[in-house]
């Protein structure tokens, strides 16, 4: 068991690793970063000038092993914009990022698990081909259309909520639903199709045939069975989340994540902050990767008991 | 749903309103990452440093006339063609508590004079490459050196990279505090002190400057108890978080909006022609770009007063030459340096024998306030003469690669006189020259030197238009207007920008703003 | 086939044609196994290709011609419309519907590009991986896991940013979307057919590697393919849009859809239809090719568990 988890984690700091330097030598391939960071106007000694004081002087391979050796000592560099630890300039944008995901999961699963065990039970009646319809057609809403249409009727047509940052709890609802349309739409059929199979198995017929009510049957014996496949999926629905989604969600409405943060450092090229926000996210994945892979071994007794 | 959606609404309508007591929020399209005057020289940063710093003359900012006026210097005057001395006001603070003497001026302007810290060289470079440095006399006066007579000291001593900061404080901040180290700059760009009328409580890089009333401002005292600076990116959000009471003020409003805020009963708009020239560089030394005559009939081709009517509903100003109201007596309107005349720009286009190959107009997306839309628009009024353009987008500096053909730019008015607009970058030897598409000769130089250094007027004024005879023989450039530029508020607001002011300071100093 | 063949062919004979035909039983098992949902999926896919091939034949403008004194009108039946552009003019005057017509060409043609890429790579990798053992095998996998752990989004636009955009480097960028997945689907199925019988007693008859993932490999896995490639289309129509969206597609002024909305924010409170209007063409497509690939990797799922 130690040693397995060994090598996981050995496997674990390869790839990292690896993250590190591909994004340090695709980062070095795109040129001088001077002429993005400090832009226009300036002699060509003084672009020299500043070239040296940035560190950006000397060869690829030079600048990497200065790279690497100061990552090892603990220091990941000066923010080439903002002048301050990229450390702390990561370390800001994490939590917005966290509370806009874990808004986004929370709506999400209050909204599909209850629409699609509707779904599910009413199968024969229009109610659930209604909901199921929906959900179809939710799959197709690219959550930066919605979150545009969104904005056109409950801000600029409207003014009803605000659409800038993430300064009081009303600035969480547009960004919330945005990045929660096609998570909403996947998840009840999810949902639906996982109560289905439950509903199917043997011993929810003997549950009902012991009287139960019906309520308990599926609350209880259901959605407990479901909820194993549900809990798989939730995870990586998560992952996908912050990754891809919130990229675009935190553009739109300027949400001081990580996500927009990425976008800016990619495009102005500030490689200290890119490298450490990128590693950042690596982790982040990879660990919650880890605790699902933990939980749903935890949640299923068939696997439990293979491992132990 | 709807009655959550209502209710958030109130509560924010509810704040709205009470914030507009004496505390104002600013919704700006960009907030800098770090705020060091004499580091900044770009748009962005002019916008925040009125607020907190002081220069040592100061200027009446209510009209475009030169109008020098005691600041943290009370008086001063000139001992030698090369030296002038200043006597400093007595009892001023920095905000953090400390008294203002004259080493803490000398150190403000030796960071520029004597630079050694890389991008204080810089700057200092292309605007205070004349001064030798700045002594103590005694504890309220000190002497600025000039290299050689100097026609424009109140003008270069007036400069936001020459304001005061504490030599202490700064000092502390990194390393060893009594020493003076490159990460004492770096440390004091997110902590800056100065010595204006409003302190800077908080700032997050990027994202938010939050400004508070300075008790001990030596002046006037600030009319705002705290002003919040927030980024908002995108112009219609701006307008939008008026509405929804995320703003009192915002930024950069671009013409096509004015529309919608003139619409609205709540809100109104300020805007006024820029200190600025949005700009069209061509690189003389690009093979395909060799003959003078080409580079006329690029130029020739653009028809800026239909980009003004179509861009910026006529609000923008389209110059003859490179020349504005601001520069006072040097602003020489009666220069026709640049015009459209397709005609002449096919026959020069054939004369040069240009063979129709493509010539790439770099372009940021959206740097500039209607640059990409321009860009476009000019492909097309190219197109018309013969010339096949094309646009490449990209946020990457090109102007110092042997590839640029064409790119768009700005030359701000860094400060009111030809030498800050286009002496800065148009200088022999300056930028434009060493980075490789500009080049001067001799007769540039002496021309130059005769608008830069000579004492007279009128020597001025001659020697500028010998050069504007030269860019338009051999162009570099094109301005191509001064953009309009407008600020939206509540109505409740009364602010505007004030016409003596270098684009897009934010000045919120007594006399600046009121409320109805 | 041979011209003879055709030659050869009688008047109460089926037609041979030199090339295979399109297999109409096949889509009319579609069309009966789909349901209601699904079929107007599929109409609208159709329906959009056509009009996607067609664009240079029934845009009404060409989608780049400007011009200014018709800046911003709207569709027509509002204030201010003009006739020639049925859904408006955008900030420069150019037809919206013209803009939008060639950008649902541009976005088919980018997600075909980049599935076919993705899918070749995916596959060499996987070939690779399946066939050879140890360090190759170790080293494949070892990107694939780098690959996994950060997310797409972010790899399309690190490289978007460092390379430049523009239309070759926004195919390769969507080119290597789920290139990770057709490898790790065709390294498990090749580890799995390798340990099969007939495998071996083809290695053992002599034949060359290459021929045994021809012959015997290939035929195997073009179902999961098929399907993961229906999935990847899907997937990258909306990664195309998204980037272009964010401005880090295709150079002005070729429109696609997501540049359309992207540019058009500005504008949305004033002139809204210059967003709505591509906005719908990409619910539409995205519509149609979503419910169909999720469609079809359902079909897909059922055959595998019923086998």
């Amino acid at each position: 068991m130690l040693a397995y988890a060994l090598r996981t984690l050995i496997k674990m700091v390869i790839t990292l690793f690896a993250i590190v330097t591909l994004v340090f030598f695709a980062t070095r391939l795109s040129g001088n970063p001077i002429d993005f960071v400090l832009g226009d106007g300036i002699t060509r000694e003084d672009r020299e000038l500043l070239t040296t004081y940035y560190g950006l002087d000397g060869s690829v391979w030079t600048q990497y092993l200065r790279y690497l050796a100061a990552f090892v000592d603990g220091q990941f560099g000066l923010s080439f914009l903002e002048r301050r630890p990229v450390a702390d300039v990561v370390a800001e944008r994490l939590w917005p990022t966290a509370q806009l995901i874990l808004s986004a999961t929370a709506f999400t699963l209050l909204v599909s698990i209850p629409l699609g065990i509707l779904a599910a039970l009413k199968r024969k009646s229009w109610v659930g081909s209604a909901v199921m319809t929906v959900a179809f057609l939710g799959l197709a809403v690219p959550n930066f259309v919605l979150a545009t249409l969104l904005v056109l009727v409950f801000a600029y047509l409207l003014n009803w909520l605000p659409i800038v940052g993430n300064g009081t709890p009303a600035h969480f609802i547009m960004p919330t639903i945005a990045l929660s349309g096609l998570l909403i739409a996947a998840l009840t059929r999810f949902t639906r199709n996982a109560m289905l199979d439950v509903l199917s198995q043997d011993y929810m017929r003997t549950a009902r045939a012991k009287g139960l009510k019906e309520r308990r049957v599926i609350l209880k014996h259901g959605l407990g069975n479901a909820s194993i496949t549900l809990l798989s999926v939730i995870g990586l629905q998560v992952a996908g989340l912050a990754a891809a989604g919130s990229v675009v969600i935190e553009s739109i409405f300027a949400w001081p994540g990580i996500g927009q943060l990425l976008v800016r450092s990619a495009i102005l090229r500030d490689y200290p902050v890119l490298q450490f926000g990128v590693l950042t996210v690596a982790i982040a994945v990879i660990v919650i990767n880890a605790v699902i892979d933990i939980a749903y071994a935890y949640a299923d007794p068939r696997i439990r008991l293979a491992k132990g | 749903m709807l009655r959550l959606l209502a209710s958030t609404a109130l509560i924010s309508a509810a704040l709205a309103g009470s914030a507009l007591s004496a505390e104002i929020t600013v919704g700006a399209a960009n907030v800098s990452s770090y705020l060091d005057p004499g580091r900044d020289h770009s748009n962005v940063g002019s916008q925040f440093y009125y607020n907190s710093f002081d220069t040592l003359i100061g200027r009446n900012h209510d009209t475009t006339k030169t109008e020098w006026v005691p600041a943290l210097a009370t008086s001063w005057k000139l001992i030698d063609d090369t030296t002038m001395e200043l006597k400093l006001r007595d009892g001023v603070k920095f905000h953090n508590g400390a008294a203002m003497t004259a080493d803490d001026v000398v150190f403000s302007l030796n960071r520029m004079f004597q630079a050694d810290f890389p991008p204080y060289q810089v700057r200092a470079r292309d605007r205070f490459s004349n001064f030798a440095g700045a002594e103590k006399v005694d504890d309220l006066t000190i002497r600025v050196k000039a290299k050689r007579a100097e026609p424009l000291w109140e003008t270069l001593l007036n400069l936001q990279q020459v304001m005061i900061i504490p030599a202490a404080y700064t000092m502390s901040l990194a390393g060893d505090p009594a020493k003076l180290e490159h990460d004492d700059f770096e440390a004091f760009s997110l902590k800056p002190v100065g010595t204006g009328p409003y302190k800077v409580s908080e700032f997050v890089p990027g994202q938010t400057i939050v400004w508070e009333r300075f008790a001990d401002f030596w002046g006037d005292k600030a009319p705002l108890d705290k002003v919040t600076v927030k980024h908002m990116p995108e112009t219609a959000s701006r307008i939008t978080a008026l509405k929804t009471g995320e703003a009192d003020i915002v930024t950069n409003i671009a013409p096509d909006q004015l529309d919608m805020i003139d619409k609205d009963p709540d809100m109104k708009a300020f805007g006024a022609p820029t200190a600025l020239f949005h700009v069209m560089i061509m690189n003389q030394n690009h093979p395909k770009l060799k003959d003078a005559r080409i580079r006329q009939a690029l130029s020739l081709a653009i028809d800026r007063d239909a980009l003004n009517e179509a861009l910026w509903l006529g609000k923008a100003v389209v110059p003859a030459s490179h020349t504005m109201e601001e520069f006072g007596e040097l602003y020489m309107p009666e220069l026709k340096t640049f015009e459209y005349n397709p005609e002449k720009a096919k026959e020069l286009l054939k004369e040069a024998g240009y063979d129709g190959s493509e010539i790439t107009f770099d372009t940021a997306a959206g740097y500039y306030t209607n640059g990409l839309l321009s860009t476009q628009a000019i492909m097309e009024m190219w197109a018309e003469v013969g010339v096949k353009g094309k646009i490449n987008v990209g946020d990457k500096w090109t102007g110092n690669s042997p590839d640029l053909m064409v790119r768009n730019w700005s030359n701000p008015m860094y400060f009111a006189d030809p030498f800050g607009s286009f002496g800065v970058m148009w200088a022999p030897g300056g930028p434009s020259q060493s980075e490789g598409r500009f080049n001067t000769d001799d007769a540039y130089a002496a021309a130059w030197e005769k608008f830069r250094f000579s004492g007279d007027v009128e020597l001025r004024r001659a020697a500028y238009a010998e050069l504007m005879d030269r860019v338009k023989a051999d162009p570099a450039l094109l301005p191509l207007y001064r953009p309009y530029e407008a600020w939206a508020m509540k109505n409740a607001v009364n602010w505007q920008t004030k016409p003596g002011h270098i684009p897009y300071v934010l000045d919120f100093r007594a006399g600046s703003i009121s409320f109805n | 086939m041979t011209d003879h063949a055709i030659a050869a062919s009688g008047r109460n004979q089926p037609r041979r044609l030199p090339f295979p035909l399109p297999r109409l039983d096949f889509a009319v098992t579609f069309w009966r196994e789909a349901n209601g949902v699904q079929r107007v999926a599929m109409i609208l896919a159709l329906v959009l290709l056509v009009t996607a091939l067609a664009a240079p034949l029934i845009a009404p403008f060409d989608p780049n011609a400007q011009s200014l004194m018709s800046r911003l009108r709207p569709p027509v039946g509002f204030e201010r419309a003009k006739l020639a552009y049925l859904l408006g003019t955008d900030e420069l005057g150019r037809d919206v519907l013209s803009r939008c017509l060639y950008g649902l060409r541009l976005t088919f043609l980018l997600a075909l590009c980049g599935a076919v890429i993705g899918l070749a790579i995916g596959f060499v990798l996987g070939m690779f991986s399946g066939l050879a053992d140890g360090a190759i095998d170790d080293f494949i996998m070892g990107l694939v896991d780098a690959q996994i752990a950060i997310p797409f989004t972010l790899v399309a636009l690190l490289l978007l940013a460092v390379f430049g955009s523009g239309l070759d480097v926004m195919i390769l960028v969507l080119g290597l979307y789920g290139w990770e997945q057709y490898t790790r689907i065709v390294r498990g199925e090749v580890r799995k057919l390798k340990q099969m019988p007939f495998i071996e007693a083809a290695r053992a008859a002599g034949a060359s590697p290459w021929r045994i993932a021809r012959r015997h490999i290939l035929p195997n896995i073009v179902s999961p393919l098929v399907v993961q490639f229906t999935l990847s289309f899907s997937n990258i129509v909306l990664l195309e849009s998204t980037l272009s969206f964010l401005g880090l597609g295709v150079q002005p002024p070729t429109a696609t859809l997501g540049s359309m909305v992207g540019i058009g924010r500005d504008y949305l409170p004033t002139a809204p239809w210059i967003v709505l209007a591509p906005a719908a063409v990409i619910l539409l497509l995205t519509f149609a090719v979503q419910i169909l690939g999720d469609w079809l990797r359902d079909r897909a799922d059922v055959r595998l568990r019923s086998r």
